[in-house]
């Protein structure tokens, strides 16, 4: 039997094997626990980023809503603006033409326009200028004409011309 | 053969680690990481909403803003309540005199309310009237001229009525009425 004189190392489980392997196993679950926290953290900014998207997809929703709204009025009140100025024009043109109409020997004294008729009080030397010069061309403007004659005492003649348009045509004319 | 204790503290950590290291894989990293994909994926197309959304909200803003400048005169019309005095300043040039009564309120269509105007005056020729209804139009409000419109012959002068009609954007839960208004300008 043979002895040894050298004293006894203390024996220790952190053998240079286990080292080796606790590095390596350390440096794996790191790099794995390093990805996980990686994938958490972008699925938490992906969460986060969702919910501005919502958020800044129901603001930028309103806003398109609200400007669609603004577009709308701004067009209708574009159409209604055009219908005004466009029926304004006309009514000048329409006044204009009638009194250009009358001759220069019949004398208006008060005319009545109506949006179906119109009504016009004057005097007249005869009653032949006015059913030339003024009736004829009345008649061709309007559905129904009526004259009636008062006789003056300068024996010029007074009279009361009514007009009228039908409804229909009116409707005719805007189809 | 004889297995050192050593061997078999090793073999066992081996073990253990490599159980944890699959563990960990499959019941967290690996379902974490499809979340991820799918949730990148998610974004993705959300981003391309957003931005397709965000380009149609600026396409309509350079709509609506061309339509304002276009139509500024218009919009700025709309929104001026009437005030009788400044059309009577703005407008009396065309008339011996000017006489706007009764404002009254009619009723509103869907968008605006509609304010009726009585307006007598007296004219020295027609075309007085003809420049007042050009200039009408260029006024600080949308003004119709209404029926029924008389004009009768007073010596020298056309003594004229109508009615006009002024629109105005719909206010009427926030805007009182407009107060009763007669003025006479000579």
């Amino acid at each position: 039997m043979k002895y040894s004189y050298i004293k006894p190392r203390k024996k220790t489980a952190l053998t240079k094997d286990m080292q080796l392997l606790f590095t390596f196993f350390g440096a794996s679950i790191f790099m794995l626990v390093l990805t996980y926290s990686f994938l958490v953290f972008k699925d938490y900014r992906f969460d986060q980023r969702e919910q501005e998207i919502v958020q800044e997809k129901k603001d930028l929703n309103q806003d398109i809503n609200n400007m669609k709204d603004k577009i709308t009025l701004i067009e209708k009140q574009n159409m209604l603006s055009q219908r005004v100025f466009t029926k304004n024009t006309v009514l000048k043109d329409s006044i204009s033409n009638l009194f250009d109409l009358v001759p220069s020997r019949i004398t208006l004294s008060q005319a009545k326009i109506m949006e179906n008729s119109l009504t016009l009080y004057g005097i007249t030397p005869n009653k032949d200028i006015y059913n030339f010069m003024l009736q004829a061309p009345l008649r061709s403007i309007f559905n129904r004409s009526y004259s009636s004659f008062y006789p003056q005492k300068n024996g010029w003649y007074s009279f009361v011309s009514t007009n009228f348009i039908d409804e229909e045509s009116i409707l005719d004319e805007n189809k | 053969m004889k297995i050192s204790r050593q061997n078999i503290y090793l073999l066992a950590l081996s073990v253990f680690l490599l159980i944890f290291v699959l563990i960990f894989s499959f019941m967290l990293l690996i379902p974490t990481g499809k979340e991820y994909r799918i949730k990148r994926a998610e974004l993705k197309k959300e981003n391309k909403k957003l931005r397709q959304l965000s380009d149609f909200a600026n396409d309509t803003s350079t709509i609506l803003q061309d339509l304002q400048n276009e139509n500024r005169h218009i919009i700025t019309a709309f929104s001026t309540p009437f005030i009788a005095d400044r059309f009577q300043k703005q407008h009396r040039k065309f008339f011996s005199s000017l006489k706007l009564s009764k404002i009254s309120k009619q009723e509103n269509d869907d968008v605006f309310s509609v304010y009726e105007v009585n307006t007598t005056s007296e004219i020295s020729s027609p075309k007085s009237f003809y420049k007042f209804l050009d200039a009408v139009n260029k006024s600080d409000w949308i003004i119709a001229i209404n029926f029924p419109i008389i004009f009768k012959r007073d010596s020298e002068l056309i003594h004229s009525s109508f009615t006009m009609k002024v629109y105005n954007n719909d206010k009427s839960k926030k805007e009182e009425k407009p107060k009763e208004d007669s003025n006479t300008t000579k």
